[in-house]
């Protein structure tokens, strides 16, 4: 008697065990990825940025590997910090990232919020909307640029290069329409560069449309239906009910955003690393300089997830 | 008694009718209507609505149907300014250059084929990792996803010259700075040279640290936590053991979401530049991909006023044909896109 019960409880404890391991199994393939790829490749990254390395061949015919040190310990990161060009390209990247960053998810988010009313044409729309989340990335992007480059060198024939240098409104004109007002002219020149950028924003703005869309699906249209009864205008529903549900999509969305925007290759200070200092052979310092980039990007997110967390509604759930 | 109670005449999913005592006629509602000022602004946000979108549509298609016009156009055409979007004479030069002298169609088999092997393998082994982070509850599992949120925020670019040192001298689990051998070196006695093959990618997909990975692992998590559990319970006290309950009954169900992965990460690989510019470097034995279509060779043009317009026209061209399989894709697969991210419960 007493035998059949250990086997018993012996077999309950291995179920839970087994499904701990079942997890194992899973997720195993990320887990040896971590292991034996991912963190050598992080960790010699930051190496790389501290040592030069270079693979030298001896007598025998064995490639030896070999790292050359600048003279301080932060050589590199020194340099990168005196190079006048890199500090001013950081810099215009990340007046960039915080420019273009709230247009695309304010844009994003009107046009989510126009796509899930019900219109004509709609399906129409949303299959169009999402064609940029296709292809406007990689190679399209690059092709973009370089039409944008040479359409400034060619002078400006119709090539249909997105957002060349045709401009849809020109900062005198919007000068002119605001000089009787008192609004700043760094406030006219914000507008300005949005409108004339209207191409790259709705090109970037694809996925978190989608994630937007796929947020206020999610609404229980018995909240709204409960507002109409109580006679919420559209204003109040909209500020009242669907902006708090739709706050924890726009964190998601801002980070998103912001890694997506510094990750892009076409975008300012990349580009430069990449173009002037990593091509040029230079590739422990482009490799601080990437480092560098990236912990600046990872404080804004920091403030943007800071910030939001003060607005954002969770509902709570059970 | 009868008549004065209001009496539903038509019921249908979303709209009643009701008949009452003193209801108006069809004519008289109508002219109230008409004259009532809310009818008349719906009307109007109707109409704005419509426009903005047509818009909107028509700056993410224009570039497209410049871009196609311009490529049938010959070269007198291109720097003949009073031309714009009707071809005078029109040619299939540019067509004929990138098709036979860019090696499109090499390109288009290759990137073909790596980017089915890398979607399939990366839809894969995302719904597999984000099965396991959503379902089972082992030691862990919090560190897991903490690092599939790092794999996410780190970008590759950052680690350039650490992924061509690491996938020019491969080896599993080796830190260079500390030269000690990894797991092929003590097998094999050397590391290996994986530059101009697939093998860097796929070896990126499999252990799902590819392009984007960490997103769809994340996507596909959130989807699956929101699949009740008693489905597999009922599974496993029917005999199915873990992986055959999985592949049955979990996966059919992830069919949208898998669409919508798959769509991404094929696109993401055919029109990437990053990696396929970073892994196939060399010119012996040159694997052709879709970022060498578009490089305008020198040779090809004559050196002419007006030629780095021309260029430009030859590399949009070069573009449209990169992306016109996409598109097709995109065609039959763009209802699963929205659908997929709509079930992913990715609010919860």
């Amino acid at each position: 008697m007493e035998k059949t019960l250990k086997i018993k409880r012996h077999r309950h404890a291995s179920l839970d065990a087994r499904k701990a391991r079942a997890g194992y199994w899973f997720t195993l393939p990320f887990i040896l990825g971590v292991v034996l790829i991912y963190l050598p490749l992080i960790i010699d990254s930051l190496w790389f940025s501290f040592a030069e390395p270079g693979f030298v061949t001896d007598n025998a015919g064995n490639s030896q590997l070999v790292f050359t040190k600048p003279e301080s310990f932060f050589g590199f990161y020194a340099n990168a910090f005196k190079n006048q060009s890199f500090v001013s390209n950081l810099l215009a990247g990340l007046q960039q990232l915080i420019l273009e960053v709230p247009a695309i998810i304010i844009f994003a988010l009107f046009i989510a919020v126009v796509l899930n009313q019900k219109m004509l044409g709609r399906a129409l729309f949303r299959a169009i909307f999402f064609v940029p989340v296709i292809i406007s990335t990689g190679l399209m992007d690059s092709i973009n640029n370089l039409d944008a480059i040479s359409d400034s060198a060619s002078g400006g024939v119709d090539t249909g290069a997105a957002g060349g240098t045709d401009q849809i409104i020109s900062v005198l004109d919007i000068e002119k329409l605001f000089q009787s007002m008192a609004i700043g002219s760094e406030l006219v020149g914000y507008v300005v560069n949005l409108v004339n950028q209207v191409y790259q924003i709705i090109n970037y703005s694809g996925v978190q449309m989608l994630i937007f869309l796929a947020g206020l699906q999610s609404i229980s249209p018995s909240i709204y239906e409960a507002c109409r009864i109580d006679g919420a205008t559209a204003w109040e529903t909209f500020w009242k009910v669907t902006f708090p549900m739709i706050s924890p999509m726009i964190l998601v969305n801002a980070v998103y955003t912001i890694i997506d925007a510094f990750t892009r290759s076409t975008n300012v200070t990349m580009s430069y690393i990449t173009n002037n200092i990593y091509n040029n052979g230079a590739r422990s310092e482009a490799t601080a300089m990437y480092w560098i980039y990236f912990i600046l990007v990872l404080l804004i997110i920091a403030v943007v997830a800071g910030i939001a967390s003060t607005f954002i509604f969770y509902q709570r759930r059970d | 008694m009868d008549s004065t109670k209001p009496r539903i005449t038509k019921e249908t999913k979303d709209r009643i009718s009701v008949d009452y005592e003193g209801k108006l006629s069809f004519k008289e509602r109508f002219l109230y209507k008409i004259k009532s000022s809310f009818t008349w602004i719906k009307i109007l946000i109707n109409i704005l609505r419509f426009i903005l979108m047509l818009g909107v549509s028509f700056v993410i298609l224009y570039p497209f149907v410049s871009r196609v016009a311009n490529s049938f156009m010959s070269y007198t055409d291109i720097i003949d300014s009073t031309v714009s979007l009707i071809p005078k004479n029109p040619t299939l030069d540019i067509y004929k250059y990138i098709i036979f002298d860019a090696h499109y169609l090499d390109a288009l088999r290759n990137t073909v084929l790596l980017s089915l092997l890398c979607a399939i393998i990366q839809t894969f082994i995302s719904c597999l990792v984000g099965y396991g982070l959503a379902k089972f509850k082992f030691k862990g599992n919090a560190l897991v996803m903490i690092m599939v949120v790092i794999t996410m925020a780190i970008p590759h670019t950052a680690l350039k010259f650490s992924l061509s040192t690491h996938f020019n001298h491969f080896d599993l689990g080796t830190i260079m700075a500390l030269d000690y051998p990894g797991i092929i070196e003590l097998i094999n006695g050397s590391s290996i040279n994986l530059s101009n093959t697939f093998w860097p990618i796929i070896i990126l997909s499999i252990s799902g640290l590819a392009f984007k990975n960490g997103l769809y692992i994340y996507l596909m998590r959130q989807f699956f936590k929101g699949v009740p559990d008693e489905l597999e319970e009922s599974a496993y006290v029917d005999g199915s053991g873990t992986f055959r309950t999985f592949i049955q009954i979990i996966l059919p169900l992830a069919v949208p979401m898998m669409i919508t992965v798959f769509l991404f990460s094929f696109s993401w690989q055919w029109t990437d530049e990053f990696y396929t510019t970073l892994f196939f470097r060399g010119t012996v034995n040159k694997v052709y991909l879709m970022p060498d279509v578009y490089q305008v060779y020198e040779g090809w043009i004559v050196p002419a006023v007006g030629s780095s317009l021309y260029k430009t026209v030859v590399r949009n061209t070069a573009g449209m044909l990169i992306i016109a399989p996409l598109i097709i894709m995109y065609l039959f697969c763009q209802r699963y896109l929205v659908q997929g991210i709509e079930r992913s419960g990715l609010v919860g």
